[in-house]
């Protein structure tokens, strides 16, 4: 056995039955391993691709995604991917090939510092220097991935280690410990939420992370205190709680910012004070004091001084601070709040209004749908107009914001649940990012929904220039996009496209219905905005609205 | 506002660039550093400059794999009396 043929070996030990890649010189004896080492790779069509298909394979599942590139050019395509992976603490381990040892340092061909590329984008980094250090290097890969805050860990091997004989490396039995939580800093918890006249739950990624969805539902059960989600934890919560305000900062709903700034008791829970969620921070939740769940310490009064906090298992804590506040007025002034504000589909005219398709697309796709958002527009829309009861059904880049993702992301999605539905939302600047994954749609006939929402502008960039640059719109007109529905044609991916709302029902019907990929193009026109949003530099409640 | 720490880290031919490039991202110039490497463990004294609270570079050194510990050795104020 080689290296090569011992690290598909030790994958396989990590319960690794698929990987996302890409060949190239420096890892084609991991290639040949992997020709018959019974661990299924995809090919992508560009190594950013493989990285955000891992990042959809471990979102929707929990589980680790591994994505594999060449040295040089493939390790520099999987960049974007890995700081991905870091903002939305996604488990991803990253193998990439390097040249042999004795070429490190001389500028080999196809060969860069790698290990030095990986330090601002990864939670941690190897470079295998002898055969003896690969077996406990992949165990501490995934051993750091999935621990604590997970993250995207990057392992980079030489070529002669790859081709050179192997260790034996038998896995370390690592047990799971947890401390007992601070029973002080319990009863003040409870103390404070006893007390709390305006509660509120501040709800994020960390929360489906730390597979503590069961435990915060039964949270806010027994609690019935409100709640807002960040656009990572969209599925944490059921939609249709009946405190549930739904997502809240810039363009969260207009109820959940106003609670924002109302309550007095703000509990966030596997969340980090993003600046997308507070607008400005020095006003975010004025009145609130604040408690603190998060596994990473480095989040407690990063942003916000808190009152409290514990960075122990959700799991652990949420049940232990259960208590059920008086808070009966509050809870009436939310539930108004939302009725109040509640979100329109009436819009007047012909032209397809996106917030209304999408929101008849989340009532009709089938349950336990996964739905994969790029980045813009059409992604708030997602996140404002459609729903999933799950965060793994909810995939969206959301701390990096990467155009380009969701696509790729659905392929990763769709190969690891290949019974669901996997809806890929794109906008027409997103979607040509990563075009040339049409082709692993094609390779491997996934049967992906794309739905393709087309203003033939960078709409998100376009509204604020509409708002904020006296509209003065540099380079966001794209009325010369490609025909998008010949283009999918080209990739044998069936289409059509659609203008106005009298075509929709039909068309959702064999978006949904097709057996293999289908492609709806949908177009809308330019001037539709993201609606509520709070401008930059702006408190919650200073909410641009729409004047229609 | 300078500050000095010691840190104590698994050796790795890496690990002063992870070191210093948490402390520059989060905000934190270099005033002095000092390295000394011996038994596999690499141990720092590092004086670092900021108007942000060390608490904010000392939580992420925390979580950098490989550091063993970080100890905060002297504020401003003792730098000053001891200079």
């Amino acid at each position: 056995m080689n290296g090569a043929n011992f690290v598909v070996h030790a994958l396989k030990e990590q319960n690794v039955t698929q990987v996302f890649g890409y060949p190239g010189g420096a890892i084609m004896p991991l290639y040949d391993a992997l020709f018959d080492g019974g661990v299924d790779h995809l090919l992508c069509r560009h190594e950013q691709g493989a990285a955000m298909a891992a990042i959809g394979y471990a979102r929707s599942t929990g589980k680790v995604g591994v994505c594999i590139a060449t040295s040089g050019p493939g390790a520099t395509n999987l960049i974007t991917g890995l700081a991905d992976a870091l903002l939305d603490s996604v488990p991803v381990v990253a193998i990439t090939g390097q040249v042999p040892t004795h070429l490190i340092g001389t500028d080999a061909f196809q060969e860069v510092d790698v290990l030095g590329l990986s330090l601002a984008c990864t939670k941690h980094s190897f470079m295998v220097e002898t055969a003896e250090q690969l077996g406990p290097i992949i165990e501490q890969a995934f051993e750091i991935a999935t621990s604590g805050r997970p993250g995207p860990v990057l392992i980079d091997i030489p070529k002669d280690i790859q081709v050179g004989p192997s260790i034996a490396y038998a896995l370390a039995q690592l047990a799971e410990t947890q401390q007992p939580l601070n029973q002080a800093i319990v009863t003040e918890a409870k103390s404070l939420i006893n007390g709390a006249q305006k509660p509120l739950l501040y709800v994020g990624g960390g929360v489906g992370m730390a597979k503590a969805v069961p435990a915060l539902r039964t949270f806010i059960e027994q609690t019935q205190i409100p709640s807002v989600c960040t656009l990572k934890a969209i599925g944490c919560i059921e939609h249709d709680s009946p405190y549930f305000m739904g997502m809240v900062g810039m363009h969260g709903s207009k109820a959940s910012n106003l609670a924002i700034q109302e309550c007095d008791l703000l509990i966030a829970v596997g969340a980090r004070f993003d600046d997308r969620v507070t607008g400005k921070l020095d006003e975010f939740a004025p009145h609130a004091k604040v408690i603190h769940l998060d596994i990473d310490a480095a989040e407690i009064d990063k942003l916000r001084q808190v009152t409290i906090s514990m960075t122990d298992d959700l799991k652990q804590v949420l049940p232990a601070i259960s208590v059920k506040p008086s808070i009966e007025q509050w809870q009436q002034h939310i539930s108004e709040m939302k009725v109040t504000h509640a979100n329109r589909y009436d819009h007047p005219g012909e032209p397809i209004f996106a917030p209304a398709l999408l929101r008849q697309l989340a009532e009709t796709m089938p349950a336990d749908t996964v739905i994969c958002s790029d980045v813009g527009q059409h992604q708030m829309w997602v996140a404002q107009h459609m729903f999933v009861d799950r965060p793994e059904n909810h995939i969206s880049s959301s701390g990096l914001g990467t155009m380009g993702f969701g696509v790729p992301a659905a392929v990763g999605a769709q190969v690891a649940r290949p019974n669901d539905t996997v809806i890929a939302v794109s906008g027409d600047g997103s979607f040509m990012m990563n075009i040339q994954e049409l082709g692993t749609i094609k390779r491997k006939q996934l049967p992906i929904k794309i739905l393709l929402i087309d203003n033939q502008r960078l709409g998100m960039v376009r509204q604020w220039q509409e708002l904020f640059f006296n509209g003065r719109f540099s380079e966001t007109i794209l009325t010369d996009n490609p025909d998008f529905v010949t283009l999918a044609s080209a990739f044998d991916i069936p289409g059509e496209t659609i203008v106005v709302k009298s075509q929709i029902d039909d068309a959702l019907q064999r978006l949904l219905n097709s057996d293999g990929p289908y492609l709806l193009h949908v177009s809308i026109s330019e001037e539709e905005n993201v609606w509520p949003l709070v401008p930059p530099g702006a408190a919650n409640d200073q909410m641009m609205e729409s004047v229609g | 506002m300078n500050n000095t720490l010691t840190i104590e880290a698994m050796h790795s031919p890496e690990f002063l660039e992870r070191l210093l490039r948490v402390c520059r991202h989060r905000g934190f110039a270099i005033v002095t550093i000092n390295a000394t490497t011996k038994q596999q463990v690499t141990h720092i004294e590092l004086t670092v400059s900021s108007d942000r609270e060390i608490a904010l570079l000392t939580k992420q050194l925390d979580k950098v794999i490989g550091i063993l510990k970080v100890t905060l050795s002297a504020s401003n104020e003792d730098i000053k009396a001891s200079a």
